[in-house]
């Protein structure tokens, strides 16, 4: 990566002026040379949108285009944020966030394509494939976002620095440190010699269970294994937004009993935990039952011992309880959700103590759940759903995959509450057995998916506009369908709010279902983040 | 007493120190007064709400409600609505169910 010089004035002046006429004052563009297309995109180092999106431009052909970055934070991050990313285009830095005031993207990622006579011809805001790929197709290149990489369609950006209250002073040239991007090390506690390690640790910072002290040993292995320096922030962990740095993630897996190669698993997960469309806030401090269940697929299953099969819920396999475990911790001590203080969960979820299964892919007739996902097969993958704890169904009597399926509704009508309908998702774990007999009688998952969504549904008759009950004040807008003959509401808005999921043992004929907390952009969507191959 | 090794661990906790905000001196009388009511929009809320409205304009002579709503209960409540209340005399957050 070069990093341009901030004060190496190649600029183009109808670059600015045709963006904001009013500011011909303001600084030069470093490095855009004229007579040639380009695309600048000014953005901030830990804005999750930007990490996103800035490595597709690395497709564009820089012989015909020119690619520049703008970037809104310090050298250190800039040049840190080039090497994470393997950014292969230069990148400037906009000092003082003068060209940021002067342009006022509102948000960032904000893209510009110029023309070799330097005018705009289009802009982007946010992370946004089509519109990447349109922009490429204005340059004459073939698309540079594939839909099947694991990254989602479309994703919101974040404000623009100099819009944010800490950058209204304007004085430091450095940029603003509320989002920085690297943390301060972690606090040393030497314990007195009459401290017992376990005892102080469980009683500061446990999940009400012993854990094992996170020595500076065994810490610093753990970020060595990340490849990360220990600073790097790699998200803010909701409700408290505490920094979780490398190290103060390691510190927690190290309490939780994991293996060091866990890191490789353990900082996606709590990069998704944190993404906006999971809303890790409302999920930690809801009154509901949720908790975020992790969801394993792919090769990492193999790789690190994450257990798919008998008792694929309980306490089997290392790999699923310290996975769970950690990331539990991680939510309590560097996110503060407490479930004694601010998580006010009303009865709670077991899986607070570790939430954390893994698809028997070999015995899933079917794609894989990261597949339907939009990940490749070969990917491994880490899925966050905000659940309630898993409601069995025995059925051991059907023979043919319709009354298996019909058996499974029955569990399914009564998700989040019984006359309670469009607003809930639910996951459906089907057990080899039954999806067995389902896969034999000739369904597709689309086809048990889309079965599971036509026969959901709760009785008219148990609705009446005199009484008042919950679920019953939204009738209104519910759809009636008939199931066996009698009239129903439709419980699901769609198919796609059943989630099908393999996984337990070859024996007995159970499956579960596990219904949700609120759903879509008012409440937690599930998110599916790939794990960097070994 | 038993002894243990020296052990030094490594904080895994949140060490930011959250910034004391001084609360706004308290009015001595509601007359007169901005008052803003936000309504977080869990079923529920405008019966608390209306029912707060009234009575501050009755029996305490606010001179205006300003009433406003959260997207979505389930997340802060967005800047500009955080604006529209800085704004005003004093806030009720009505939370119910």
């Amino acid at each position: 990566m070069m990093l341009l010089s901030a004060s190496l004035a190649l600029s183009r002046h109808s670059f600015y002026r045709c963006l904001m006429p009013q500011v011909l004052n303001a600084p030069p563009i470093s490095g855009l040379q004229s007579g040639k297309k380009a695309v600048v995109v000014i953005f901030e180092t830990d804005c999750p949108t930007c990490q996103l999106a800035l490595p597709y431009l690395n497709s564009l052909n820089q012989d015909s285009v020119q690619v520049i970055g703008l970037s809104q934070d310090d050298e250190r991050s800039t040049r840190e944020f080039a090497d994470q990313l393997k950014i292969s285009y230069p990148l400037g830095l906009d000092s003082g966030l003068k060209i940021s005031r002067a342009y006022g993207p509102q948000n960032v990622p904000t893209f510009y394509m110029l023309d070799e006579s330097g005018q705009i011809t289009k802009t982007l805001v946010g992370f946004d494939k089509q519109g990447l790929n349109d922009l490429a197709a204005a340059l004459g290149h073939p698309p540079i976002a594939p839909a099947d990489d694991g990254a989602p369609a479309w994703k919101p950006g974040c404000s623009s620095r100099h819009l944010e209250p800490e950058a209204q002073g304007g004085a430091d040239e450095s940029g603003a440190k509320l989002l920085r991007r690297l943390g301060d090390p972690a606090s040393r506690i030497t314990l007195r010699n009459e401290e017992d390690p376990f005892e102080y640790c469980r009683r500061k910072f446990g999940d009400a269970l012993p854990v094992v002290p996170p020595t500076v040993e065994k810490v610093d292995a753990m970020v060595r294994a990340s490849g990360l320096a220990p600073e790097t922030i790699i998200a803010r962990v909701a409700p408290f937004y505490g920094e979780a740095t490398v190290e103060k993630i390691a510190a927690n897996a190290v309490m939780a009993g994991c293996a060091p190669e866990m890191m490789r698993v353990l900082m996606p997960l709590v990069r998704a935990a944190c993404d906006e469309r999971f809303n890790i806030h409302g999920v930690q401090a809801t009154t509901h039952f949720a908790a975020p269940l992790v969801m394993i697929n792919g090769p990492v299953r193999q790789e690190l011992g994450f257990w798919s099969k008998q008792n694929v819920f309980s306490n089997v396999a290392l790999a699923n309880s310290s996975l769970g475990r950690a990331f539990q911790l991680v939510l309590l001590n560097i996110g503060g959700g407490r479930p004694d203080g601010i998580d006010m969960s009303t009865l709670g979820n077991p899986g607070k103590f570790s939430f954390c299964i893994a698809e028997n892919e070999e015995e899933n007739p079917w794609e894989p759940f990261h597949v339907t996902r939009g990940l490749k097969r070969e990917q491994s993958a880490v899925s966050l759903f905000a659940a309630e704890p898993p409601r069995g169904v025995s059925e051991h009597t059907a023979p043919a995959a319709k009354t298996v399926l019909e058996t499974i509704s029955f569990a399914l009508a009564t998700v989040w509450s019984y006359r309670m309908c469009l607003m809930p998702e639910a996951i459906v774990v089907l057990c080899p057995e039954h999806v067995k007999t389902i896969h034999r009688d000739g369904f597709t998952k689309e086809q048990a998916r889309q079965f599971l969504f036509e026969n959901t549904g709760i009785p008219v008759r148990y609705y009446s506009k005199e009484e008042r009950a919950e679920g019953m004040q939204l009738a209104a807008n519910y759809k009636e369908i008939t199931i066996r003959g009698e009239k129903y509401y439709q419980k699901f808005r769609s198919p796609e709010q059943i989630h099908i999921f393999v996984a337990g043992g070859t024996a007995g004929k159970f499956s579960a279902v596990l219904g949700s907390w609120a759903t879509g952009t008012t409440g937690s969507q599930m998110v599916t983040y790939p794990i960097p191959d070994k | 007493m038993k002894e243990y090794k020296m052990v030094v661990i490594v904080h895994p906790g949140n060490e930011s120190v959250p910034k004391a905000a001084t609360p706004p001196a308290r009015l001595a009388s509601l007359k007169g007064k901005k008052i803003g009511l936000l309504d977080i929009s869990k079923p529920g809320g405008n019966f608390f709400l209306d029912r707060l409205e009234e009575i501050f304009k009755t029996k305490y002579g606010a001179a205006e409600i300003v009433r406003t709503r959260k997207p979505t209960y389930s997340k802060n409540a967005p800047p500009q609505i955080i604006e529209q209340l800085r704004a005003m005399d004093a806030v009720v957050e009505g939370l119910a169910d």
